[in-house]
């Protein structure tokens, strides 16, 4: 927004953003269209872009007047291209919720926005059509951070509607962010899945000619139309080149950079393969391989408990905040300690202590998880007396599964199972969350 | 070539001409990001490779240039360097808050310029599909407008003044993959637009040194080969606006600009010819089975390599593909520049001596036949690879339709051993620019102005400045107009006890004479040049020394102490002494000859003298 000054000038002269204006200040006149004032710097400055495409900031003050010259252009629309239906390729679903691969720069405002339509990304990716023919769910367009449960639920139920549908595999193009929480969500909630369920995204904005849309795009159309992999994941670039992606186990699966293409890495285990545009896909770990010829229907269990939360621990960390949750009807806490699962125990400072806090809450009948922010490697309960306290309390060592999983994974067992049931089955393994063993060659991978 | 014109000549053809000239700046660090920004010998320690692809701009329509580019399908690799270059330049992190140093060096320049600066400088992000950018864009903005320059009494109109990234340096092309070194990328360059005013090659030249001169007045332009870049744009009248890139040799600039304006004059007279013909093309003909077993090697080799030959009729052309466009270089060689931004080699075509390829004459027959030629047609004919051959065809077929139409509107690039230019890509439109949302506008404040005020360039008080502290006007005079001028200041500034005029005489005398024999002290660090000046000043050598020094390129001042080390320490006054006195002569002259040709390194020519003298007592 502008300043009210220069909002009264334009509204005087029915001007909007998008307008040809003439702006006289300072003994000079400059010609352009009128910018929207971006959402940080100065009011008082109007932004206007010159014929040459560059915008310049003119300040108002003395002897400042704008005069419309011309209609702002209509919203202009990009490009588009209709799914691709070739004959005789595999049929594969593509489910559209937003994100950055959804994003485009929205000219009339300079910021980037969820405009994109998925027709519009398919008219950056002709490729597509040679691999498979696509559905397209446009399901919702929001950004990863905004998801919560209730749209992990309309995704598992869409993912579920298109492969009892006929689907071969599915795309959910998705906001980075929290797509590894989406994943591990799908993982747990589809059940009796019998295909790839392929979740991507971009770390570029699709308007950019650099984007790792185009790339995530084609690769893991090619996994779905091709793998028999009958699980969820998250195919995002292997590496910082447009060479080949990495299709990782949605409950394994981590964002671990903020903005590099190859962001998503597996903790504690190999990625399923690794896939490129031509369609070569080499497999490295294991998976569960789909079932030719079945039958059987998807089902999408989609009940979530909300009073579930994640509480990291820390030097000088207060266990007060266990109360709070406690005090809020809180039905599942993960409790993200340090190492292989500490929580501050025999503190110098009276009252620093986690313990107490952990077996009141258990005893008020809250879930304890306890994982650990090493992100990598396994908790554990004996190793250590302080861990074996822990352990006394109650609390659930969740092995090697990630405080995002297990988050999920609780949150959706208290939502589906009596709480002795869902506290049993935290530590054991559902959907690839928990691996029994762990190569040697754990951090090179 | 240098064409001599009749007076108004430039003016009557319609002449126009404005300039764009880049300037690398010299500051600590790159424009959006903290690594360094100074260019050093590193090998890269990582590359990665990333394709591109067009996407609509601004106004929802793929610009003609970028669509040329991305449908070329190349694949682009990206050397990476330590210490110059981030997960920034390779477009894995947005970009850090803006550089202040560089906005106020180009503050300065704009206020030097008598620009106007805007209240807000807004950075945007200029499309390139070259592969120029790993993002795909370059981030630019203006920083002044609406300025006037002195070109020997003439106001030129300066209309835009930009600071933007510098691109990548090309490393190698090599079929479709093209390497790029990102170390250059994002230091801070500034682009300096005059109006399309100027009056003649000429005059374009006297501005674009004008220009430089005060781009090397700020003390803050980077020196050495490619940091600064001449852009001409040029049209007569019928013709189109042709940019011309890559000019770093300012001596070339008026031939290379008569050389444009003599091509346009060519291809409007090739359109007015066409005008007079019923004109038309073909379809692309596959034509391999008429080249089964032909004897021709320029379509042998490629039907060997499992290629194939296509051929097209350009109804109405015959005689025009051979029609002189310059020097050497005819419509054919137009066309044939398109094509090979597919990847082939060249064209063939009608106008040129086919017997001279190998071709039987039954083999041109089929061709014509197969094309459907009559009188008056011409043809060309590709061999290559089936989907490269394609490509290139429809490249071909692009530049020979615009031959109907005159003067295409293209960005050229300048040819380095002649005053000839060569097809880059079409000219940009004006589809590129949209806001760059990752960045904040920058105010510009009150403080700021007065500094960029503050530091205007005054020519005269540094031309006066100059001339009393080399005490003659010539070698100023000279001093003044140099590249160099940035390093006599900073050589003369770190060692008092220098004669100026004798820095002076070696950075515009002895680098020039250096350079002529082909030494490329260009690659000299500025850090390394001053240093040997150092050494000079603190008499560890001698002025020959100085000059031996330059010659062996020295990459470190260890290199340099190593150097002296060996064979170039200058001799203590006492060993001068006894060297002439073990000559034992008496003749001036000869004492001086003897010891100078053999010690003419290390022994100092006014110490000598005054040992001699003292000898001869």
């Amino acid at each position: 927004m502008y300043s009210d000054d220069i909002e009264r000038l334009l509204s005087a002269g029915k001007i909007k953003t998008g307008d040809g204006v003439s702006v006289t200040f300072d003994g000079q006149i400059i010609e352009g269209v009128l910018m929207p004032r971006p959402d940080v710097g100065d009011s008082g400055i109007l932004v206007v872009k010159r014929k040459d495409g560059y915008n310049m900031g003119i300040r108002y003050g003395k002897g400042f007047s704008v005069k419309k010259t011309g209609e702002r252009r209509e919203h202009f629309s990009f490009p588009k291209r209709s799914a691709p239906k070739g004959a005789g390729l595999p049929r594969i679903s593509m489910i559209y919720t937003g994100g950055t691969i959804g994003s485009k720069v929205d000219y009339a405002s300079g910021g980037v926005y969820m405009l994109t339509k998925p027709e519009e990304l398919l008219h950056d990716v002709p490729e597509l059509e040679g691999i498979a023919s696509i559905d397209i769910h446009d399901l919702m367009s929001i950004a990863s951070e905004d998801m919560t449960h209730a749209e992990w639920a309309k995704i598992a139920d869409e993912t579920a509607k298109a492969l009892n549908g006929g689907a071969k595999g599915v795309v959910i193009t998705h906001g980075t962010d929290t797509m590894h929480y989406t994943s591990a969500a799908l993982s747990f909630m589809l059940k009796g899945l019998n295909a790839p369920v392929v979740l991507t995204g971009a770390q570029r904005s699709s308007d950019r000619g650099s984007s790792d849309a185009f790339v995530n795009l084609i690769c893991s159309a090619q996994i779905a139309s091709k793998s028999d992999v009958a699980e969820v994941g998250i195919c995002m670039h292997n590496t910082s080149s447009d060479k080949e992606n990495v299709f990782i186990r949605g409950t394994k699966a981590r964002k671990m950079h903020t903005s590099a293409r190859d962001a998503f890495k597996p903790i504690n285990s190999l990625p399923i393969c690794r896939a490129d545009a031509s369609g070569t896909i080499e497999y490295i770990g294991e998976y569960r391989h789909a079932e030719a010829g079945s039958k059987k229907k998807v089902s999408a269990e989609t009940k979530f408990e909300e009073k579930v939360a994640i509480v990291k621990t820390h030097p000088n960390s207060d266990p007060g905040v266990i109360e709070y949750y406690t005090g809020k009807g809180f039905k599942g806490l993960i409790i993200e300690g340090t190492g292989l699962g500490h929580v501050p125990t025999t503190t110098s400072k009276k009252g620093m202590s986690w313990i107490e806090g952990i077996k009141r809450a258990i005893d008020e009948g809250v879930v304890v998880g306890i994982t650990s922010q090493c992100i990598n490697g396994r908790v554990n309960e004996n190793v250590y007396r302080n861990l074996r306290t822990l352990r006394g309390a109650g609390a659930i060592f969740c092995e090697d599964m990630m405080s995002e999983v297990a988050y999920v994974k609780l949150g959706w067992l208290l939502g589906s199972m009596g709480k002795a049931e869902a506290a049993g089955l935290l530590n054991k393994n559902i959907a690839g969350e928990i691996s029994e063993r762990r190569d040697a060659d754990w951090f090179t991978e | 070539m240098i064409l001599t014109k009749e007076k108004g000549h430039y003016s009557k053809i319609g002449f126009k001409c404005g300039l764009e000239i880049h300037q690398r700046l010299s500051t600590e660090h790159k424009l959006f990001c903290s690594c360094s920004a100074r260019l050093t010998d590193n090998i890269p320690y990582t590359s990665i490779e990333r394709s591109q692809r067009a996407v609509a701009g601004e106004l929802g329509l793929v610009d003609r240039s970028t669509s040329f580019e991305s449908s070329r399908d190349r694949t682009f690799v990206y050397n990476v360097f330590r210490e110059s270059s981030c997960l920034v330049d390779i477009d894995e992190e947005p970009p850090h808050d803006v550089n202040p140093e560089a906005v106020g060096i180009a503050l300065r320049i704009a206020a030097s310029m008598d620009c106007r600066i805007p209240d807000e400088i807004e950075p945007m992000r200029k499309e390139v599909v070259d592969g120029s950018d790993p993002s795909a864009f370059q981030r630019s903005m203006i920083v002044g407008y609406g300025g006037t320059l002195d070109v020997g009494g003439r106001g030129i109109p300066i209309s835009s003044i930009f600071l933007e990234e510098e691109s990548s340096g090309i490393e190698d092309t090599k079929g479709n993959i093209a390497v790029y070194n990102v170390d250059r990328l994002g230091i801070p360059l500034i682009e300096i637009d005059t109006d399309p005013v100027i009056a003649s090659p000429q005059e374009a030249k006297e501005v674009a040194m004008k220009i430089g001169l005060m781009l090397r007045l700020t003390g803050r332009a980077q020196r050495g080969i490619g940091s600064i870049r001449q852009d001409v744009n040029v049209s007569v009248s019928e013709g189109t606006r042709v940019e011309i890139k890559g000019l770093q040799d300012l001596s070339m600039m008026d031939e290379v600009i008569e050389h444009e304006v003599e091509r346009q004059l060519k291809l409007i007279e090739i359109k007015k010819e066409l005008a007079k013909r019923k004109t038309g093309f073909g379809n692309v003909v596959n034509l391999t089975s008429i080249f089964k077993g032909s004897k021709a090697k320029i379509v042998g080799d490629a039907l060997q390599a499992g290629g194939v030959v296509m051929g097209m009729a350009l109804k109405g052309f015959k005689g025009i593909l051979g029609y002189e466009v310059d020097a050497n270089r005819r419509l054919g060689s137009e066309i044939s520049d398109y094509a090979k931004k597919a990847g082939v080699k060249g064209i063939i075509h009608s106008d040129e001596k086919l017997e001279g390829y190998g071709f039987t004459d039954s083999e041109i027959e089929d061709v014509s036949k197969e094309l459907g030629l009559k009188e008056g047609d011409a043809f060309i004919m590709i061999a290559a690879r089936k989907d490269i051959c394609e490509r290139a065809m429809a490249f071909a077929r692009q530049r020979a339709e615009i031959a109907v139409e005159g003067v295409p509107p293209e960005t050229r690039a300048a040819n380095s051993k002649d005053p000839t230019t060569r097809f880059m890509r079409p000219l940009p439109g004006g589809s590129r620019m949209y806001p760059e949302t990752d960045s904040k506008p920058i105010p510009v404040d009150a403080k700021m102005r007065k500094h960029a005020d503050a530091g205007r360039i005054d020519i005269e008080r540094i031309t006066k400045e100059l001339e009393d502290r080399i005490k003659n006007k010539q070698i100023s005079d000279q001093m003044l107009w140099s590249p160099e001028l940035q390093l006599f200041n900073m050589i003369c500034d770190a060692h008092n006890g220098l004669n100026p005029q004798f820095v002076a005489s070696v950075l515009v005398e002895k680098f020039k004479e250096l350079k002529r024999s082909g030494i490329d002290i260009d690659a000299i660090d500025d850090g390394v040049i001053i240093y040997i000046f150092g050494k000079y000043a603190d008499k560890s050598i001698t002025k020959n020394a100085v000059e031996e020094l330059l010659k062996a390129v020295p990459r470190s001042t260890a290199q340099v102490d190593k150097l002296i080390g060996s064979r170039l320490r200058r001799m203590d006054y006492e060993s001068v002494k006894s060297l002439v006195k073990k000559l034992g002569l008496k003749d001036r002259g000869e004492i001086t000859r003897r010891i100078m040709s053999e010690y003419r390194l290390v022994v100092d020519g006014e110490e000598l003298g005054k040992a001699v003298e003292e000898s001869l007592k």
